[in-house]
Formats: C-alpha cells, structure tokens, sequence
C-alpha cells in the first residue's frame, strides 16, 4: 500500500537514535547513582555492624536508618549531624572514636539537644550529609566544626578543643566566669586586668580610643588586613597575631604590645570573636544581666579618683594610660609612665621642659594630643599647673622616704 | 499493512455493534481535542492524522537539505529542547523553592543535600539554563551568516519578522536566566544582580527609575526577590512559549528553512507528470485511493523526503540527545551555592552573569578619569553600545541588500562583509567575556590565567 520514498536517512539516524537510547539509560543510572553515593549510607552501615557487635542483631534491627535530623524551630536549624553520629544518645559507646562516640552528658542537661541542636555549639554545616560539607571545611562555609582538629590546625597551647567555647560565649557574653569555657574565663580576665576597656568599647560599656568591640566578632574575614600577616589568613588567625603585636599588622595603631603569650592572645582571639550578635531568642541567652556590671569595688574606686585631688585627669582622659600616684590615681592600662613626676620625667626623656614638651609634642603624645584628646591652650596651662603640684607632692614623698 | 492499521482495523470491526450501523459521516472537519487511539471508522482513523499536532507542526515532505546536520546545525531544535527540559526541571523545582529572604537559601541547601534527585535536577536546570543562552546566540549567529532572515520566492514570505521575534527571544531568554540568577539569595546571586541592575541606571534620565522598578525599590531586597521569581517562573516562560509558538508558525509560513528556497532559486520548478504510484498516505491509516498530486522537482522522490519519519526521527535525535547530554553532564557539574546574601559585604571581585560580562569590562574600560571629571562608562557599555547592538540587529534584515539568490547559504561572496563584520564583533563580545570570566581578579585588576589570585580568608 504505503509507497517508501528512498530515504537515506534510517540507515543513518537509527543507530544514532540507538546510541542516545543508551546515553539515556546511561544517564539515569548515574543520577541515580550520584543520589545513592553519600557518606552516610557507610556510617549507617558499619554503625549498626558495631550495634550488632555489642548488643546483638536484635538490636541493631532497631537502629533508625535515612536521614535523621534534629529541627529547633526557634533557631531555624535542621542538623542532619547525627545521621551519621548515630551513637550520640546511646550508651554503651564513650569510649569509642568518632563519629561513634556517645556524646557527654553533662553539657547536654543545661543544652537540651532539642532546643539547642548540634551546630549552634559545634558549628559545622548541620543542612549537610556529607563529612566535609557537613563539617563546613568547604569554601562559602564560614562556620567550620570547632573541633580539636582545627585547634591542633591553629597550634592552640591549651586545651586543643577550647575553639568551641567561642560558641558557648555567643549566649553566655555577659558572665563573669562560664564553667567549662577556660579559654573564655582566662580571656575575661585579661580583659579586666589589662583594662581595654581604658580605650574600647566592650559591650557597650568602655572608652572611645579605640573601635567599638561590642560586635567586632561579626566584622567580615575580607575586611581585614592580611598584608603583614603570614600563614593562615583567617580573621582568628589576625586577632592572634595582632593581640601579640598590634603594631606589626596595623603600623599606625596606638594600641600598646601587652605582650602576651600564644596562650593569652589565642583565648582573647576566641573572645573577641565571640562578641557577636546572637541570633537566638532570648530565652536562650544565660541569667546574668545584660551587661557585665562593675563590681562594687571597682565602682568605689572610680568614684574616688573621679571626685578626688585627680579628677581633672580622669575627666580628660589622661588616666587611659597613666597613673598619677600621688592623687591615687591608677590607671587600668599603665601603658605611659607615671605622671607623678612628668615634670622631671619629660626632661630626662625628652631634653625638654614639660611647657615646652606640651606645646609640640613628639612621639605617641603627638599623634593622641593631635587625635584623641584635643586640648585648647588653656587646658594645656591647667594641665601644666597640675603637674607641677603633682611634682611638689612627689618631691615631698620622695624626701619623706629618704629620711 | 503496518501493524497500527491491523490493531485499527481489528478495533473497528468489533466496535461495529450488532446492527452493523456504521456512524454517522458527516463533511467537513470535526473539530475535537483528541483523536481516538479505537477508531470505529475510517473517518475516525482519519482524523487521527488531520486532527494531530505534532504531525501540523511539520510539512508532509521536507528537503534533504533542510535535513542536514550540517547546515542548521540543528540548533532551533536543540535550543527548543532546552527549553522543554527547563521547564520540566523547573516544575518540581518549584515545589521545593520558597521565594522569601529568610527562606531561600535554606530550601536551596534542602535541593542541593537532601532532596531525592535535588542536585541533580538543580545541575540540569542551571546548566540546561547556561547551555540555552549559548545555543540561542549560536543559532541567531547561523541565522544570520546564511542570510536566513531573508524572503526567499514563494508569496508572503516574513522571515524578517520572524528574525525580529527570534531577537526578543533572545533577550526573553537573557531574563530568564538573570532572574534565575538571583533566587538562590547567596553572594553570588545578590551581587550579580546588583552589578546587572546597577547598569540599567545608567540610562540617561530614567534610570533611577527603571532600575527601582525592575527590583521593586531602591535596594535588593525581597520586593526584588518575588519579582525576580514571578518573571522567572510565569511571565517571561510563557513569553517565550507564545514566541516559540508564533515562531514555529511563522517557519511553515514562510515555506521552512530558507535552504529550500535556495533550492527552488537554484533549480528552476519544472512540472514532473503526475504519476500514478506518488501517493501520499497519512501514517499509514487512511486506506483506498489516496489524493494523487503533481510533484514539482522539489518533491520529486530524489531531493526530498516524508516528514514522518525522518524529519520526526531528526528532530526526537536533537531533542533526546539534548536531554541525555545536559543529564549527564549535570551529574558532574555542581551548581554553586556560595555564603548567604549579604548587602554588607561585596565579594572581591563582584561579577555579573558571565554572559553579561563583556558589558561589565566595557563599562569598567570606558570609565575613565580626567582630573575631577568622570566620563561615565555604564553609560556607554551599559546603554549606548548594547542598545546600538540589539538596535541594530533586530533592523539588519532591513538593511541587509544582497540578492535574494544568497539565501540559506553559507558565507556567500555578495555577504562577505557583513558576515566578516558579525564575526568581529561576535568574536570581540567572546573575547571581552574570556577576560571578565578569567582575567578579571580582585579590584578587576589584570590576572594572567598563571598567576594566582590572592586567596580568600576565612573566618576561622
């Protein structure tokens, strides 16, 4: 019936067709594939072959399989973590390595896992099932896993682990002291001993000298400045180095070399790092009081030296870094010399009178008399007629204690 | 007798009822939607054919020249196909995505990690998205060097027109592809979008405005986002699929490819004597005597061939074969998915779409400083010279003088020049894009593809 036109195409195009037919095929087996090839189906596997082994087939039937996560609607975080760390809330494995190993149970009383998840404290990428997206060591992931692997990456002096009480310090920013963050507590310490709060600002509380620190721990890792620094280039790694010389990475800074140890500047790294906005309810924020408040004998001695013979200096500012002893004034930071005896002092140091010195002053008095603390030429005199009382006063002890 | 008219045949016979009352026949088209797979009766069987899309959307015969590979490159088709598969990747794409600031991201993480196939149709839709972009360009750019926006000699030929459509596809399917840019609401989308929309308020007076209207205010925000999302998803697919429509139309219109009009310029039509044995039949359904026709030489057994099948098998290769490579390739290139928006921080350097790129390096080498005057490159490679452009491509088939006898060939002599002009600037936009996508390091400074780009710091 149907009269073919000698067409030259069938013998060509049939087996092309053919060859996509199989392209097709090929194509779905490797979508599905790629769909099957996660890391977790392994776990899974050996974790309930390591079931099995400890407390018999029966058991490990029981062990849940697919994708586990925990959702923390307040938080808005689904951690898919114990997918593979299917042993966190068994018992039997404390002992055993990771991702096996049965979580502490201690932490988890005050954090219940349900309302708190995993990554708000270990960080990491909890929408992730595979081990390196998951553990965020992948690139556009600024939340790595704050485990002992990275400490050891950083060298940390102390405890290897203590990277992950950065994340405890997101909620717990207004306590004196968090039991089990000794990174944090040593760092706070320092904070009130070295008195930064002389020229920062820390939680909304401190001088103006320096940058407001209250939310620096959100300051992006691009907008630092990594010319000076060697090695890692990460935002930790500049606060390290910079906290043991601040000069060396920004040459025109005031701030003084406190020299601190690896140990100091990694656990002030950490802090500073950790004042960030927490983007948590506020319930979940620890019972202290919203700031850190001074203690009573700091606020006692604040009131003195502000109402006493020294009060012009601590209204100008001169205490940020010098004590004047002999008003009883005591500076936090003690970074310049004693003004006690500045009259003599300056001369030694500069060959110059101190009339003179504060007319033109050189050095680090000339870039914060030019910057910091503008004084008209009035204030200068006042200044000038202070420190000379302040020097008959020194003189005076001075001969006192000769005798 | 193939097999499909002895299942009809069997089906009509028993459908033929007791009396043996065959239905009612009645002259004239029936219109009906759908044709039965059980005719119970030849008209029935013929209305499968007359009634039947697919087998409208192509001539009966169709020349052997329109047919080969290598001189359309099938990319219409492809490009066609492209389109299928974007619209079949995005539908369930659509159930998993949520157009909100807050929760964009997050269900693209969902796609990307836990979602059963979620990568995988992610892959497809991006690079299926990519892939049309290129064959749209290429296929302009064959159109153009065969002069096929040219009439030919039947009546009532508008290819001209038919290229004009062809050329605001091609922009449809740019804005496709921008809004697309943006909804997974990470850094790469955020500033590739504000990069793109930064340009469009170069426009000399109403640019402000028409950048606050294309992201619904003055920052990109989630006014931006559920615009972006209902262009892309609605607005400009069914844009571009009334378009495509008119376009198919337009192509038998004007008598198919402008490679068979060539032929018919060629060959002077000679009238062959109606024979006998030249039938056409209608997939094989229709039986009894069948319209007998005069064949010009055009039709003649030896330069043309049915459409069904070998124009259908053509066209099922191109568009499998679309698929299966765009799958297979999907399964192993990631789509990225860089850190959450963040109008905060600009990525060092901030790019637009790569196929916006050549604008991006012009704007940025016409910006020149003199002293405290600023000459305003967004203007010029953001207005001025894609405007000229599209201007100027979308009139060409106006402008274009060679002698219809060129038409549907390859680099004839009569158009040298304006094949050679195309080319140039074809390859200048290439080669503009090669350095914005390569070149280009922080600060848009010169990078060499040897020398390394400072790395990026993390946070901890």
């Amino acid at each position: 019936m149907e009269q073919r036109t000698n067409s030259p195409y069938p013998r060509v195009d049939r087996p092309m067709l053919a060859v996509i037919g199989v392209l097709l095929v090929l194509s779905c087996v490797l979508f599905f594939a790629s769909d099957r090839a996660h890391d977790w189906r392994y776990y899974q596997m050996v974790f309930q072959g390591e079931v099995a082994q400890k407390f018999g087939a029966e058991r490990a039937d029981a062990v849940t399989t697919g994708i586990q996560q925990i959702w923390v609607a307040d938080l808005g975080r689904a951690d898919r973590c114990i997918t593979c760390h299917q042993a966190t809330s068994w018992k039997g494995f404390e002992q055993a390595d990771e991702p096996f190993r049965t979580h502490p149970v201690e932490p988890l009383q005050a954090h219940p896992v349900e309302k708190f998840g995993c990554t708000a404290c270990h960080g990491g990428q909890g929408w992730a099932v595979d081990v390196l997206e998951a553990h965020g060591e992948v690139a556009h992931w600024e939340e790595p896993l704050l485990s002992e692997t990275l400490g050891q990456a950083y060298s940390l002096t102390g405890n290897k682990g203590a990277l992950i009480q950065m994340n405890c310090n997101i909620c717990h920013r207004y306590d004196r002291e968090t039991r089990g963050a000794d990174a944090i507590n040593l760092a706070k310490r320092l904070v009130d001993e070295k008195g930064c709060r002389a020229c920062h600002t820390i939680n909304n509380r401190g001088g103006r000298i320096g940058p407001d620190l209250t939310r620096v721990g959100e300051k992006a890792p691009e907008q630092y400045d990594y010319s000076r620094l060697s090695g890692q280039q990460t935002a930790f790694a500049w606060h390290v180095a910079h906290l043991k010389n601040p000069k060396a990475l920004t040459t025109d800074s005031t701030m003084p070399n406190f020299g601190f140890n690896s140990e100091q500047a990694q656990a002030l790294a950490m802090l500073v790092l950790s004042w960030r906005p927490a983007d948590v309810p506020a319930a979940y924020l620890a019972g202290a009081p919203r700031t850190d408040t001074p203690t009573a004998e700091q606020i006692a001695e604040e009131e003195r030296m502000r109402t006493g013979p020294g009060a012009w200096f601590v209204e100008t500012g001169c205490v940020t870094c010098h004590s004047i002893q002999v008003y009883g004034v005591r500076s936090p930071a003690q970074i310049g010399p004693d003004l006690s005896n500045a009259v003599e002092d300056v001369q030694s140091r500069f060959g110059r009178t101190i009339d003179d010195f504060l007319a033109e002053p050189s050095g680090t008095m000339a870039v914060v008399l030019s910057r910091q603390i503008i004084l008209t030429p009035e204030q200068k005199a006042v200044a000038i007629q202070k420190l000379r009382e302040a020097f008959a006063i020194y003189q005076k002890q001075q001969a006192e204690k000769e005798r | 007798m193939s097999l499909l008219t002895r299942v009809l045949k069997f089906r009509s016979a028993g459908k033929a009822g007791p009396a043996g009352v065959e239905p009612e026949e009645a002259p004239g088209v029936r219109p009906r939607l759908f044709w039965s797979l059980w005719p119970r009766s030849d008209r029935d069987a013929g209305d499968a054919v007359t009634s039947n899309f697919l087998l409208h959307w192509f001539p009966a015969k169709v020349s052997k020249s329109s047919m080969a590979w290598s001189y359309s490159f099938w990319l219409g088709t492809i490009t066609a196909a492209l389109f299928l598969l974007l619209t079949l990747s995005g539908l369930p794409l659509l159930f998993l995505y949520v157009p909100s600031v807050e929760r964009a991201y997050q269900s693209v993480k969902d796609i990307e990690y836990v979602i059963t196939f979620g990568r995988w149709l992610r892959a497809v839709h991006r690079v299926a998205a990519h892939a049309m972009v290129i064959t749209v360009v290429l296929h302009l750019a064959r159109v153009f060097f065969t002069g096929a926006y040219k009439n030919g000699i039947a009546r009532n030929q508008q290819r001209q027109w038919n290229w004009v459509i062809g050329v605001v596809m091609l922009l449809l399917t740019l804005f496709l592809s921008f809004t697309g840019y943006l909804l997974p609401w990470d850094q790469l989308a955020f500033w590739a979008v504000t990069v793109g929309t930064n340009i469009a308020s170069a426009i000399p007076g109403i640019g402000p405005t028409v950048r606050e209207l294309l992201i619904g205010g003055r920052a990109i925000e989630q006014a931006t986002l559920i615009r972006f999302y209902v262009l892309h998803i609605f607005f400009l697919p069914a844009g571009v699929g009334v378009l495509f429509a008119y376009h198919m139309w337009r192509v038998r219109k004007d008598g198919g490819l402008a490679r068979a009009d060539r032929e018919e310029i060629a060959e002077t039509p000679r009238d062959v004597a109606a024979s006998p044995t030249k039938t056409y039949t209608l997939l094989g359904v229709a039986r009894g005597t069948s319209p007998t026709v005069t064949a010009r030489s055009l039709e003649a057994p030896g330069t043309s061939v049915n459409a069904v099948p070998d124009l259908m098998r053509r066209a099922m290769i191109a568009t499998l074969g679309t698929i299966a490579v765009i799958s297979i390739l999907s399964v192993f290139i990631a789509s990225p998915l860089e850190e959450p928006a963040n109008a905060l921080i600009t990525p060092n350097p901030a790019k637009a779409p790569w196929y916006f790129l050549w604008l991006q390096e012009i704007v940025t080498d016409t910006t020149i400083h003199l002293g405290s005057f600023t000459i305003n490159g967004a203007f010029i490679g953001g207005v001025v010279l894609p405007g000229l452009l599209i201007g100027l491509l979308t009139v060409w088939p106006w402008i274009d003088k060679s002698p219809r006898q060129v038409t549907g060939d390859w680099f004839p002599r009569e158009r040298r020049t304006q094949n050679l002009v195309f080319i140039a600037v074809l390859v200048g936009i290439l080669l503009l894009t090669y350095i914005g996508m390569e070149l280009r390091g922080p600060y848009w400074e010169w990078f060499w593809p040897w020398e390394a780009w400072p790395t990026v710091p993390g946070r901890i």
